[in-house]
């Protein structure tokens, strides 16, 4: 009988200690719940989901706090974390009916929400409260039946950048915006230099032992925006056509554009696949000082002005017909198809605040990250910049043009990535790499859009 | 069948006999007893590893891509497992993997256990040198086999060059990628194995040792008739455990193979793309959970059938006093 009693007085105390528990969990995970806001008859709480490093996340908290100073009857929670593991949680919160109400979208994820149906089309409230022409990148986000499925954050955009010093020590002229493709490699077999100091033009110069490269162009899938991409669409090739869903890549263009990177890599002026991975971060020859020149985004200004190379930048080359093309995206604010009226409003002043209130454009501008989407603090910011030749950031916006981006982004890039490593490495033809990335890409649209 | 035998009760003769009511009684007690106390386990189990296990289960047989609700698609993702060369070369290189790496980290194990069960000055020393890579996270090992086997800087091209060899590429070489990443989790996992021996070394009864030497037997002789066969109960366990944690690489792979850029890893050209990797890129980054989801399935049941062959065969060389 005692044993019995003991047992039940037990299984008691275990089971009100679970309920304390999971009462106490509950009510952590209630802080952005709407029963919240009824207490405070009129306050909305928002839940924001953004990616973040230390210094932006500081930024993004005092922009947050400045915002509900002005509206105090938005409460906004905030998520956040590294760029990789922020989206991998946000899929699950979607997955789980737990997304936040609003969040800021990397550029080239905008279509992978939109057309699984987690975000809404903000087409109407964008007519109604923005206009179009005093933003960059209000385009970007456009589906194929006119909807809009984000508002701009802030824009990169693809630029050369060179290292002056290696430049001066080979006695060249800086790179300007008249420059082709024939001049980088030309400029680029003069500034790549052997263990024994011959640079690539001396005959007896060893392309398997480079200490200091000429040019950086990507084959990874970071080439996306700084190699093999922005590459063939200035030769006049691409890898999608304009409806997204086809791809393009088996043409002659892009075979030129592409046989123009590996033979930059089988010279040794260019470094290889192998030869960036020797340096731990693809990024380190350019940051290190012993590559000449990089095809990298505005935001790269950061790392190279902290490893302190001295470098300025030039648009990206024209291609042989004289096509231009900068690769640009516009990471964006995107509110959750979850989000209920009161809330999809609420989110909306956060992102009417963002786009047309210039401190705070400013204020984030500040950091050096992005471009301010609203264009007259583009240009204030950018020209008050001296540092750099910053306009060219400006002038690129005119030929600027998006990454194909789609559902499948990530999987048709990977796709290209595995079918074009053997090219890539000179072990099979360009043609060939081509044509076999063309099928897979193709699969890869298929898979989602014929579904 | 099986009730059939019940039935003729036949089966009953050689078990244990049936515990009068009494003692069954207060065993129930203390069964539930016991139940409560682990239940914390056991809810655990059952929430976090039974309802999860279930769920994939259903996942696998749908279209799910985290965002949608999932579309029942029956057997689709398991025939495309079938047409997916990746599917077939991530599982080629996961048994490449695991067959180079279990038996040279057991027997390697075994000889260090052996070698450090002696009575040796700083012997301490040289368990805990052994037992530091066990602890430390993947991204040091990293660091520790990049100043290795970078090809630029890593002192094992030094080696070959100084040599008169020609330098290799290591990590970025098709052919040699999984050979490095084996020496690698070599060196990372064998201090564990060489614990677990080593606990079973101390149960092997010296007197045994000591009669084998008064009749004359050398040190490899009592190392293949004693110590052998005496521990086959931890070496029994320490290939079990190796081939689960084998098959199951991922973060050694990831961080290893340039996982580190764009979350792309298993490269070369997929050459060190193993099924955890496989899995991990399909579903968390392609939003094909469903297909994941099968590939963890495919998964278990390979390892359940591993487990289940090395089980029987156990009996033929695995002795329990």
């Amino acid at each position: 009988m005692k044993r019995k009693r003991s047992f039940s007085l037990f299984l008691s105390a275990l089971l009100s200690a679970a309920l304390l528990i999971t009462a106490c969990t509950g009510q952590q995970a209630n802080t952005g719940d709407p029963q919240n806001a009824k207490n405070d008859s009129e306050q909305i709480v928002l839940k924001m989901g953004y990616y973040s490093d230390p210094p932006t996340q500081k930024k993004m908290e005092e922009l947050l706090a400045k915002f509900m100073e002005k509206h105090p009857n938005i409460k906004i929670t905030t998520e956040t974390g590294p760029h990789a593991q922020f989206f991998q949680k946000l899929n699950t919160q979607i997955a789980g009916g737990n997304a936040p109400d609003l969040w800021l979208s990397d550029g080239v994820k905008v279509f992978e929400f939109a057309e699984r149906g987690a975000v809404k089309d903000l087409r109407e409230l964008i007519e109604k409260d923005l206009s179009k022409e005093e933003y960059y990148g209000m385009d970007a986000n456009k589906g194929p039946g006119g909807e809009v499925w984000g508002v701009p954050q802030g824009i990169q955009i693809g630029v050369l950048y060179y290292n002056k010093a290696l430049f001066d020590k080979a006695g060249l002229k800086y790179p300007d915006a008249n420059w082709t493709w024939d001049q980088v490699k030309e400029a680029a077999e003069l500034m790549t230099i052997d263990a024994s100091g011959k640079n690539a033009k001396d005959p007896s110069f060893d392309p398997n032992k480079v200490s200091e490269y000429g040019f950086t162009i990507f084959s990874s899938p970071v080439g996306v925006s700084r190699g093999w991409f922005p590459l063939m669409k200035t030769f006049g090739g691409g890898v999608l056509d304009s409806s997204l869903q086809k791809a393009v890549l088996d043409t002659p263009e892009n075979k030129q554009a592409i046989e123009w990177m590996v033979d930059g890599m089988k010279r040794g002026i260019f470094p290889d696949p192998v030869d960036l991975q020797s340096f731990q971060d693809p990024f380190k020859p350019f940051l290190s000082g012993v590559s000449g020149m990089q095809i990298d985004i505005y935001a790269a200004r950061v790392k190279m002005r902290e490893a302190g190379l001295n470098f300025d930048v030039a648009p990206i080359p024209a291609g042989p017909g004289g096509k231009r093309f900068a690769p640009s995206i516009v990471n964006s604010w995107v509110i959750s198809k979850t989000a209920d009226e009161k809330k999809t409003q609420a989110a909306w002043e956060w992102i009417k605040y963002w786009a047309t209130d210039d401190e705070a454009q400013r204020e984030w501008a500040s950091l050096g990250e992005a471009i301010p989407v609203k264009k007259k603090v583009a240009e204030e910011v950018l020209t008050s910049d001296t540092s750099l030749n910053a306009k060219v950031f400006l002038d690129s916006m005119e030929f600027a043009g998006s990454l194909d981006a789609n559902a499948v982004f990530g999987e048709w890039r990977k796709a290209f990535d595995e079918s074009m490593f053997p090219a890539f490495s000179g072990e099979e033809s360009v043609e060939q790499g081509l044509k076999k990335a063309n099928e897979a890409v193709q699969k890869v649209l298929d898979g989602f859009y014929k579904k | 069948m099986n009730q059939n035998t019940q039935l003729t009760g036949e089966w009953k003769t050689d078990e244990r006999p049936v515990p009068k009511p009494r003692k069954r009684k207060r065993l129930d007690s203390e069964g539930r007893w016991g139940i409560l106390l682990i239940s914390p386990y056991l809810i655990h189990l059952i929430v976090f590893v039974a309802f999860t296990s279930i769920a994939s289960l259903y996942i696998s047989f749908t279209d799910y891509d985290m965002l949608n609700p999932p579309e029942w698609t029956g057997l689709a993702n398991y025939s495309k497992m079938i047409d997916d060369p990746l599917f077939w070369k991530a599982l080629k290189n996961t048994l490449y993997f695991t067959i180079l790496l279990v038996p040279i980290k057991t027997a390697l194990a075994l000889v260090l256990a052996v070698a450090l069960n002696q009575k040796l000055k700083g012997l301490k020393l040289y368990r805990i040198a052994h037992f530091i890579p066990v602890i430390s996270s993947w991204t040091v090992i990293a660091y520790v086999a990049d100043s290795i086997f970078n090809p630029r800087f890593g002192w094992a091209n030094s080696l070959l060059v100084s040599l008169g060899l020609e330098p290799k590429n290591w990590l970025a070489d098709e052919q040699l990628v999984i050979p490095v990443l084996v020496a690698v989790a070599i060196w990372k996992g064998v201090g564990y194995m060489m614990v677990l021996f080593l606990a079973g070394l101390q149960n092997v009864p010296g007197d045994l040792y000591e009669a084998a030497e008064i009749d004359g037997a050398g040190p490899l002789q009592k190392f293949w008739r004693i110590t052998v066969p005496l521990i086959s109960g931890t070496t029994f366990l320490v290939l079990i455990l190796s081939t689960i944690s084998s098959f199951q690489s991922f973060e050694q792979i990831y961080v290893m193979t340039a996982g580190a850029v764009d979350g792309v890893a298993g490269g070369p050209n997929n050459a060190s793309l193993v099924l955890m990797l496989h899995l991990y890129r399909e579903g968390f980054t392609f939003f094909h959970m469903g297909y994941a989801s099968a590939i963890a399935w495919v998964l278990f049941l390979i390892l359940f059938v591993f487990t289940f062959m090395q089980m029987r065969l156990q009996k033929r060389w695995v002795h329990y006093d």
